[in-house]
C-alpha cells in the first residue's frame, strides 16, 4: 500500500489558507472520486471540497475552527501499490491471444 | 531539515573527481547464472524504488530531482518515501521545466554531484534535448575527460497505458543517436532493480527507459549480496530456441516471450533476446544468437522508419550475411504519432503481427 497526500488547492483567485467548518470524512473510511471530503471557509466563502481520488482516508489535518494553508498537508489517502500513476491505467494481464499460425519446413534447415 | 544532510555536508564528503575516474567501459555478453539465490518478489516500481533508496544510501553525492519526485514520490511512485528518507536537500522537486532540471542536473555533475533526474514522460524530454545533447552527452568529451557526467536520466517511457498525448513514445533511437550518451531500457523487475544500480554508478550519462506499462507486474529480484553473480552487460537470452531469434527490449520482451510460446505450439523453437543496452548495442551477443538460429526478428513499439530495428538489422547483417537464411523482418509501430486510447493496441506489435513476421521469415526462399 502506498500513501498519497493531498495538499490544500487555492480554492480562489491567490487566497493564501481556509478554515475547516466540518469534516465529511472519518479516517479509516473508504471514498470514492468526487466523495465531499470537507467543508471548509474562505475569505471569500464557504465550499465543500470533493476528493480527487480513491481510497481510504488515512489521516485528516486541522480540526473544525482551526486554519490551514495553501499548499499544507489535508487529507492523506492509502492506495494499493498497484494503483496507476496521475496518468493512465494499469494495463490488464490477459492470456494471449492468436489468429496467426506458423508453418514452416524446416526439414531444409 | 537540520536531521537531513544538507548540501554543504555533501560537498564535504565528496571527493575530487578526476579524468582518471573516467573509464571505458565494455560491454559484453555474460549469460545471468542459472542459481539465482535468494529472491524477493517484487513489482518493477518497487524495485526501481528500491534500488534508488540503496543508491541513495551507498552512494552521497547521488541526488533525486524532477516533477513531483519529493512530496508526492513521483506519478508512478517510484521515488516514493525517498524524500522523507533521504530528506529535501538531496531528493527534491523542480519547476515543470524539463530543460531547467537536465540544465541543473549539468551543473550539478560539474560541481562533482551523481544527479538522478527524472522527466515524468517521454513525450516531455523533448524541452530538454537541448540539454541532453550538447551538454550531457558532450562535456566530457569538451573538457577533455575532466567534466564527467555522471547522470541517469530516468524516462517513464513506451506506451500501453491509455495514457494521452506525450505520455507513450519511444526515443530511443533519437537517444542512441546522440555521441556519449548510453541508453539501456530492463524488461522486468529484476533488471529493473540490477540495471539502474550500475547505471547510477558510472560516469558516463545513461539514459534509463522503464517501460512504464510494465511498472506493476511482479517478478523476482534477487537483490543484496546474491546479486553478485548478476552481469548488467550486454544483451541476455531470456528464452532459448534454434530456428529464430526474437530481439525486443523493454515491454516488447514479455510480449515476445508470449509469442515464443505460442510458436513452440507449432513446432517453431523461438530464442528471445533482451537487448537491454540500446547504446551500445551487443553486437556479439546477437551474432552468437543468430549464427545459431540463422533466422531474425526485431520488435519494437516505436515508429518503423529510422527506428532501433533498423540498426539492429544491419548489426546483424554485418555480422551474419553468410548464414542467414532470410533478411531480419522488423515488426514496429508505425511512422504516425503515437495514438491515445484503444489506437495504441493497433499500434503497439501485437501477438499476430509478430507472428506474422516470423512467418514471413520462417517462408522465406532465395532466387
Amino acid at each position: 500500500m502506498a500513501e498519497i497526500s493531498f495538499p490544500l488547492p487555492d480554492l480562489g483567485e491567490g487566497l493564501i489558507e481556509a478554515t475547516v467548518l466540518e469534516w465529511l470524512v472519518t479516517e479509516g473510511e473508504m471514498v470514492e472520486r468526487n466523495h465531499p471530503l470537507v467543508e471548509v471557509e474562505t475569505t471569500k466563502s464557504a465550499v465543500e471540497l470533493p476528493s480527487p481520488q480513491a481510497g481510504k482516508v488515512v489521516r485528516t489535518y486541522g480540526e473544525p475552527g482551526e486554519t490551514i494553508k495553501v499548499g499544507d498537508p489535508l487529507i492523506v489517502f492509502e492506495v494499493p501499490d498497484d494503483t496507476a500513476g496521475i496518468v493512465g491505467t494499469v494495463p490488464k494481464e490477459e492470456a494471449p491471444k492468436r489468429r496467426v499460425r506458423l508453418s514452416a519446413n524446416l526439414d531444409e534447415d | 531539515m537540520s536531521e537531513h544532510t544538507t548540501l554543504s555536508d555533501l560537498e564535504a564528503a565528496q571527493d575530487n573527481t578526476t579524468a582518471a575516474d573516467v573509464q571505458q567501459e565494455s560491454v559484453q555478453n555474460f549469460p545471468e547464472p542459472a542459481d539465482a539465490g535468494a529472491t524477493e518478489t517484487m513489482s518493477m516500481q518497487q524495485a526501481l524504488n528500491r534500488a534508488l533508496a540503496e543508491v541513495m544510501t551507498e552512494n552521497p553525492r547521488a541526488l533525486i530531482l524532477g516533477e513531483d519526485v519529493g512530496q508526492l514520490g513521483g506519478v508512478f511512485r517510484i521515488t516514493d518515501g525517498l524524500q522523507k528518507k533521504f530528506g529535501e536537500a538531496r531528493v527534491f522537486d523542480t519547476p515543470l521545466a524539463e530543460s531547467g532540471i537536465l540544465g541543473m542536473s549539468v551543473g550539478l555533475a560539474m560541481a562533482g554531484y551523481h544527479p538522478i533526474p527524472e522527466v515524468q514522460f517521454d513525450g516531455f524530454a523533448y524541452p530538454a534535448v537541448n540539454q541532453i545533447i550538447c551538454q550531457v552527452g558532450r562535456m566530457n568529451y569538451r573538457s577533455r575527460g575532466t567534466l564527467p557526467m555522471p547522470i541517469t536520466l530516468r524516462v517513464p517511457s513506451f506506451g500501453g497505458i491509455r495514457a494521452p498525448e506525450h505520455h507513450g513514445e519511444s526515443l530511443e533511437a533519437m537517444f542512441a543517436h546522440v555521441p556519449g550518451l548510453k541508453v539501456v531500457s530492463p524488461s522486468g523487475p529484476n533488471e529493473a532493480y540490477h540495471l539502474l544500480k550500475y547505471a547510477a554508478a558510472r560516469q558516463d550519462p545513461v539514459i534509463f527507459m522503464e517501460p512504464k506499462s510494465r511498472y506493476w507486474q511482479k517478478g523476482p529480484v534477487n537483490a543484496g549480496a546474491d546479486a553478485a553473480g548478476y552481469s548488467p552487460n550486454g544483451s541476455r537470452v531470456v528464452r532459448e530456441g534454434k530456428h529464430l531469434t526474437l530481439v525486443a527490449w523493454g515491454a516488447m520482451v514479455a510480449r515476445c516471450l508470449q509469442v515464443a510460446e505460442l510458436a513452440a505450439e507449432d513446432g517453431i523453437e523461438i530464442e528471445v533476446l533482451d537487448l537491454r543496452w540500446l547504446k551500445p548495442i551487443d553486437a556479439e551477443g546477437l551474432a552468437a544468437s543468430v549464427a545459431k538460429t540463422r533466422r531474425a526478428v526485431v520488435v519494437h513499439e516505436a515508429p518503423r522508419t529510422s527506428g532501433l530495428g533498423a540498426e539492429v538489422a544491419s548489426t546483424i547483417t554485418e555480422r551474419c550475411f553468410g548464414t542467414l537464411k532470410a533478411p531480419v523482418e522488423r515488426v514496429t509501430g508505425f511512422d504516425v504519432p503515437y495514438p491515445s486510447g484503444d489506437l495504441e493496441d493497433e499500434y503497439i506489435p501485437n501477438i499476430d503481427r509478430i507472428l506474422y513476421g516470423i512467418q514471413r521469415v520462417l517462408e522465406y526462399r532465395r532466387g
